[in-house]
């Protein structure tokens, strides 16, 4: 019995090794993601992973580079008028679909009224509308003119002409956004409703061709496009990726070598920090909580405000809770996204508001007691929504508990809810604290900044300001907008008013904790657009 | 017993059809929307409203819903693969749960059968013990706990078998996740089996098969097993759905792309016609083997096949 035992195992061993050299095929990078792509359809999609794989396989008119800059993908060279309005791409002749179809200026135009069309409810249409200003697209949008009217044409085959409302500094690298890739109409509409949803109804004209998909596939696989223009720099034969929910079974595919690069959990982070191949990944993301300043009357005083900010030991939550990287920020505009006229980080001097934001019990204090006394109370009972997920559950414990501490008379409750409906919630005005995330869309601190103008579905709090709408108004679309010195110069005083009334508490720019391979080079990432490029990746072995 | 199988699929029919009802209307009541992102604006949601007619009264879209369905038209996702067919979503991953948990069911059984079989004919053994111990520990702890553990030592430390579902090694693949949740049916089967056995055992016409001079095998297993059986197919039945309609936590540790997991993250993100059909889909197959389950009973137990011919 038990030979045979032994036998059966042996042979299993064999054969599932033999199996696994055959599907191996090389050196394909292994990569891990943690949730499933939501949509393949480059109009439609609004998720990191999804924009990931899409960009894997597609290039835009311009693609990123290591630093998150704009060079020249389809588009090889582009004009840009006088006063910053009209730009003219030319798009290079060896460009092809994986059909065999050439890539054209009129796959553009698809592409982009496809955005904009209001039948297809795009989430990210404001991409084209409020961030691009590509001419007549918010009308469009609204419904009150025809998808031809969009600012962007065809003029021939290799031109591509688009005109903006107002110059805007950083559209070309709004270009390798996946909403304004191309898609071929003759191809879309011969596979109709299910674009998107196998290796058969997508086109590809970037680096990798995708050859196995399913919908909401738990792994799926891309191999290198051999009629890639830039085919002869493209490295790695393949991506093999494999969604992985559970961190510690991450950690240890890793470990036995199936997995060439992994996300890390907080709790595994001790474990592996010594490691070589840990590295931590700046994810720009900002965590920070927000009072519903309007409705909630001891939250629309000041000096109260002031308090809870001062309360938080943002240092505290970064190093001890979190432990993956992420950087106590002090600032309404994250770290490391966003690099202005002269090469630096917008943010990078995190003591810039320190009059209005820091970890500081002691000034904490003596601001709720004038607060208290303003509002002739000693103690004050405050609700924070707080999403169902592992990160947000970690950290609102520690809040309230920091809060609780520091300022006496308080009592902080926390209410799990799902995101969806801390969301629906925040946008109703229906709470009081709510601990919330916003991520950048492009590399511009007006991607934050723009949130507390009034009115914004996102300005949570409901703050209003006349100075602070007029001066995102000038940065926007008013005079400073082509002189990029003074527009971040006046940003600053823009984001000085937003701290300056604590209409958010930031608490701390995240960062991804990650496990790479030894062996893999050249991954490329970013906190926006795309979270990881894998063009350059080269795997050793 | 046509009479009776035809009353019996007329009323499944219709409980199918209250199910239903009762979906949409939880769908309504559920906190939030399934276009709740903070990126999306009042506008835009209003249009992702009226395209997928969510803006419709709940009646209007539950008698749609129905009149699709019966087109075999389970309508699109919204959120977790965003305009997808629902029919094109499950028909990949429906197998691989069903397959796994068949699995498991099927281990379950015949190590449960085994086992309480065992602790019955050796009473007050130390086998007895033996089995009652493992029985306790395959009932208390978590099918997850077991999980973990095979995975780490048959996958990550032996590196036997893949510690993440491989759709090229669908059968090694399907192994660890199959044992896992096999414990909890092996555990249940062997109590049930291992008391039903002993009440069985103790009575007057084993006592008269036993003196008719009926021995060995032929005893155990024709006139005491057999009608051991009965209490234990009713506990199987409900267990079998169970897994056949997949783990979620189990899925999620091996990464297997099943339907567990599928209606978690579709709940977890109101996606209404994932949930919708997932739970359509799972009251048919438990109404449908409760019914296997009744037409089972006649044929291992002749007297039930009698009282329901005199109905």
């Amino acid at each position: 019995m038990k030979k045979l035992l032994s036998l059966v195992l042996a042979l299993t061993m064999v054969l599932s090794l033999g199996v696994v050299a055959m599907a191996d095929g090389g050196s394909d990078l292994n990569v891990m993601v943690e949730t499933p792509v939501m949509s393949l359809d480059p109009q439609i999609a609004t998720d990191g992973t999804s924009f990931e794989v899409i960009a894997d396989y597609t290039d835009g008119l311009t693609q990123m580079d290591a630093e998150g800059g704009a060079i020249p993908a389809i588009a090889e060279s582009w004009d840009i008028s006088d006063d910053g309005t009209v730009y003219t791409f030319h798009l290079r002749e060896d460009a092809v679909w994986s059909n065999g179809e050439p890539v054209t200026a009129a796959d553009f135009v698809f592409g982009w009224q496809r955005a904009v069309d209001p039948a297809n409810a795009s989430e990210y249409s404001y991409m084209l509308s409020d961030i691009g200003q590509v001419v007549n697209a918010a009308e469009i949008i609204a419904g009150e003119k025809d998808v031809s009217e969009l600012g962007v044409k065809a003029v021939d085959d290799k031109t591509l002409e688009v005109t903006l409302n107002v110059p805007v500094s950083y559209f070309l690298s709004l270009m390798y956004f996946p909403t304004y890739y191309p898609v071929n109409q003759a191809f879309f509409e011969s596979v109709s409703d299910t674009f998107g949803t196998s290796p058969e109804t997508v086109l590809s004209n970037g680096a990798f061709v995708l050859d196995s998909y399913e919908p909401a596939a738990t792994a799926f696989h891309l191999t290198k496009n051999p009629d890639y223009y830039d085919a002869d720099k493209i490295q790695l034969p393949g991506l093999n990726y494999q969604v992985i929910q559970d961190s510690q079974q991450a950690l240890m595919s890793f470990q036995t070598g199936a997995l060439d690069t992994v996300l890390v959990g907080g709790e595994q982070v001790e474990q592996v920090q010594d490691d070589p191949q840990f590295l931590t990944v700046g994810a720009g993301y900002l965590w920070y909580v927000s009072p519903n300043i309007k409705d909630v009357p001891e939250l629309a005083n000041q000096n109260i405000r002031m308090a809870l900010t001062y309360a938080i030991n943002r240092a505290d939550i970064a190093e001890s809770v979190l432990m993956d990287g992420s950087i106590p920020t002090y600032t309404a505009v994250p770290l490391q996204f966003a690099t202005g006229p002269d090469g630096s980080d917008f943010s990078e001097d995190q003591t810039l508001f320190a009059d209005y934001c820091a970890d500081d019990a002691d000034k904490a204090a003596e601001y709720w007691a004038a607060g208290l006394e303003e509002l002739g109370i000693d103690s004050l009972e405050l609700d924070m929504i707080v999403d169902a997920d592992d990160e947000p559950q970690k950290v609102a414990p520690v809040l309230k508990e920091q809060w609780e501490t520091a300022l006496p008379g308080l009592t902080v409750n926390l209410t799990i809810e799902p995101k969806k409906q801390r969301v629906e919630d925040m946008q109703n005005g229906d709470f009081q604290l709510g601990l919330t995330r916003w991520g950048p869309d492009y590399a511009d601190p007006m991607t934050y900044l723009g949130m507390w103008v009034t009115d914004n579905s996102n300005n949570y709090g409901f703050w209003s300001s006349e100075e602070y709408d007029a001066i995102i108004d000038e940065c926007t679309t008013g005079e400073l907008c082509t002189d990029a010195e003074g527009r971040w110069a006046r940003l600053y005083d823009a984001e000085e008013l937003v701290m300056a009334d604590a209409v958010i508490f930031p608490l701390y720019t995240k960062a991804n904790a990650e496990m790479i391979s030894s062996a893999v080079t050249g991954i490329e990432h970013h906190p926006c657009a795309l979270n990881r490029v894998f063009k350059n990746a080269v795997k050793e072995g | 017993m046509k009479k009776y199988t035809l009353k019996r699929l007329l009323t499944s029919l219709f409980t199918l059809l209250a199910i239903l009802l009762v979906l949409f209307i939880l769908m309504q009541l559920m906190p939030g929307s399934p276009f709740n992102d903070e990126k999306l604006n009042d506008d835009q949601r209003a249009a992702l409203y009226a395209k997928y007619g969510l803006d419709q009264p709940v009646l209007v879209q539950f008698f749609r819903y129905v009149g699709n369905m019966l087109k075999g038209d389970y309508g699109v996702s919204y959120n977790i693969s965003k305009n997808t067919p629902i029919s094109q979503l499950i028909q990949t991953r429906l197998p691989i749960s069903i397959g796994i948990g068949g699995a498991a069911v099927t281990l379950g059984a015949i190590m449960g059968l085994i086992f309480g079989l065992v602790a019955a004919l050796k009473h007050d053994t130390f086998w007895d013990t033996l089995a009652t111990v493992v029985s306790v520990i395959g009932v208390s702890v978590p099918s997850y706990v077991f999980a973990l553990g095979l995975s780490y030592v048959l996958g990550f430390r032996a590196q036997w078998f893949p510690m993440l579902y491989n759709a090229q090694l669908a059968t090694q693949s399907s192994v660890l996740p199959s044992v896992a949740l096999s414990m909890f049916t092996m555990a249940s089967i062997a109590r049930f089996t291992r008391t039903e056995m002993l009440e069985v055992l103790d009575s007057d016409y084993m006592l008269l098969a036993e003196s008719k001079g009926i021995s060995g095998p032929a005893l155990i297993f024709r006139h005491a097993l057999r009608n051991a059986l009965i209490p234990i197919v009713t506990v199987l039945a409900p267990l079998i759905v169970d897994l056949m309609t997949g783990s979620l936590v189990v899925e999620k540790i091996f990464a297997i792309p099943g339907v567990g997991s599928l209606l978690v993250n579709a709940i977890q993100s109101n996606d209404y016609n994932v949930v919708i059909s997932l739970s359509f889909i799972y009251s048919a197959m438990y109404i449908g083997i409760m019914l296997v389950v009744d037409i089972l009973y006649g044929i291992i137990d002749p007297r039930i096949r009698l009282a329901k011919e005199g109905d």
